[in-house]
């Protein structure tokens, strides 16, 4: 019999980034939007649910769709941001200001934890860091990263409201138990490959 | 689940190093203070909407207790200070309009720090994103009336940067200047933005 778990695996996350798309697609704030803010609609809810599929990723030692969905979720980010600031300058740099309101300052904390954590990725073999520090920094990183970005875009009005709430709490319940069950995966199967002590 | 880590490096990890896992624990507690200490609008944005119907100025008429006038001219109210991102998308001189659509409405009262009296004939600022158009599409001046009532419909709010704002703003010689943003939800009618403007100096 032929093994379905890959086509299960694909159909899974092409609903993850289906589902949300089409909500935000077919809502009215997306409709009145500018194309600037189309855009960063878009983006954003893109970057959403690639962050629930991104630790998954990471459960086998294969880890190169990891790597580039890694650097998918950083463009997205950057093209949400820069969206922002087409749209209103004075309103952007407000929402990055200490003034800003809570679900801004989430965005700005787990945007700088992004670039933190893909820079641990792109440089992982260049630092000096054990294997296990290594992993523990990425780990907790990720969660920063997936805890303040969902809940930024759960406090956000706009496109992703009413059903789109819990959509994106499953996103963030998705990626926050990817985080420790790929490193499970990951040392299950070390543990495996280990030859075993005499 | 011990079983499950065994041979974890993380785990591995954590137990050879406090340092880290102090490290770890600081930038968490970091974060939860970042975010506790912010104001979930913004600085200064307290939530004026309202919805249901619109409630009936009271203005104390002048008796002739005379001890009671007195008092009034004695009185002085706080002014109304200017917020962080009152100036977000300010266009200066707005144009004069009496509406900007239909569906919501923007309604205060302007009166003196000093004395605490309504202001006849105040020139105010306002703009919001609504369902038509964006801040700098939505701006209008309007003038209060003897009763120092200032009041505009406009079309059904939207949010801007994630949640409906309402500026509002004054900028003419006779007062110190106030620019203040105020939020509101999506489904309230109205918003209600009073102003106490104070001389310079």
């Amino acid at each position: 019999m032929a093994d379905l778990r890959a086509p299960a695996l694909g159909a899974a996350a092409g609903a993850v980034v289906a589902l949300p798309l089409s909500l935000a697609l077919t809502d009215r704030h997306f409709a009145d939007a500018s194309t600037a803010l189309a855009l960063s609609i878009v983006a954003g809810t893109l970057a959403a649910s690639a962050l629930a599929i991104q630790p998954l990723l990471a459960r086998g030692r294969r880890i190169a769709r990891h790597q580039l969905l890694g650097a998918v979720v950083l463009g997205l980010v950057l093209v949400h941001v820069g969206a922002l600031f087409a749209e209103s300058s004075s309103d952007a740099w407000f929402a990055l200001s200490p003034d800003g309101p809570t679900r801004a300052r989430m965005a700005l904390i787990a945007t700088l934890a992004l670039f933190a954590v893909v820079a641990l990725g792109a440089l992982r073999t260049r630092l000096p860091l054990a294997p296990g520090t290594w992993r523990l920094l990425h780990g907790y990183l990720a969660v920063v990263v997936i805890a303040l970005g969902i809940g930024h875009a759960v406090l956000t009005d706009g496109a992703l409201d009413d059903a789109g709430t819990p959509v994106l709490l499953g996103l963030g319940v998705i990626g926050l138990l990817g985080v420790p069950a790929a490193h499970v995966v990951r040392t299950r199967r070390a543990r495996q490959r280990r030859p075993s002590s005499p | 689940m011990a079983r499950v880590l065994q041979g974890s490096p993380i785990v591995a990890e954590v137990r050879r190093s406090w340092l880290l896992g102090l490290l770890l624990a600081l930038l968490t507690a970091g974060i939860v203070v970042a975010l506790v200490d912010s104001e979930v609008s913004g600085t200064g944005a307290e939530n004026v909407g309202e919805s249901g119907p619109e409630r009936p100025a009271v203005t104390p008429e002048p008796g002739p207790d005379r001890a009671a006038d007195a008092e009034r001219v004695r009185r002085r109210c706080k002014a109304t200070q200017s917020n962080p991102g009152g100036t977000n998308n300010y266009i200066p001189d707005a144009p004069p309009r009496d509406s900007l659509g239909s569906g919501f409405v923007i309604t205060g009262r302007v009166r003196s720090a000093d004395g605490c009296r309504p202001l006849d004939g105040v020139r105010v600022q306002v703009w919001l994103a609504t369902e038509t158009g964006g801040e700098p599409d939505n701006r209008a001046s309007v003038r209060t009336g003897s009763d120092g009532r200032y009041r505009i419909e406009t079309d059904p709010t939207v949010p801007q940067f994630g949640e409906p704002n309402i500026h509002v703003g004054y900028d003419d010689d006779e007062y110190g200047e106030v620019f203040i943003r105020r939020v509101v939800d999506l489904d309230d009618e109205r918003a209600v933005v009073d102003l106490t403007l104070a001389r310079d100096g």
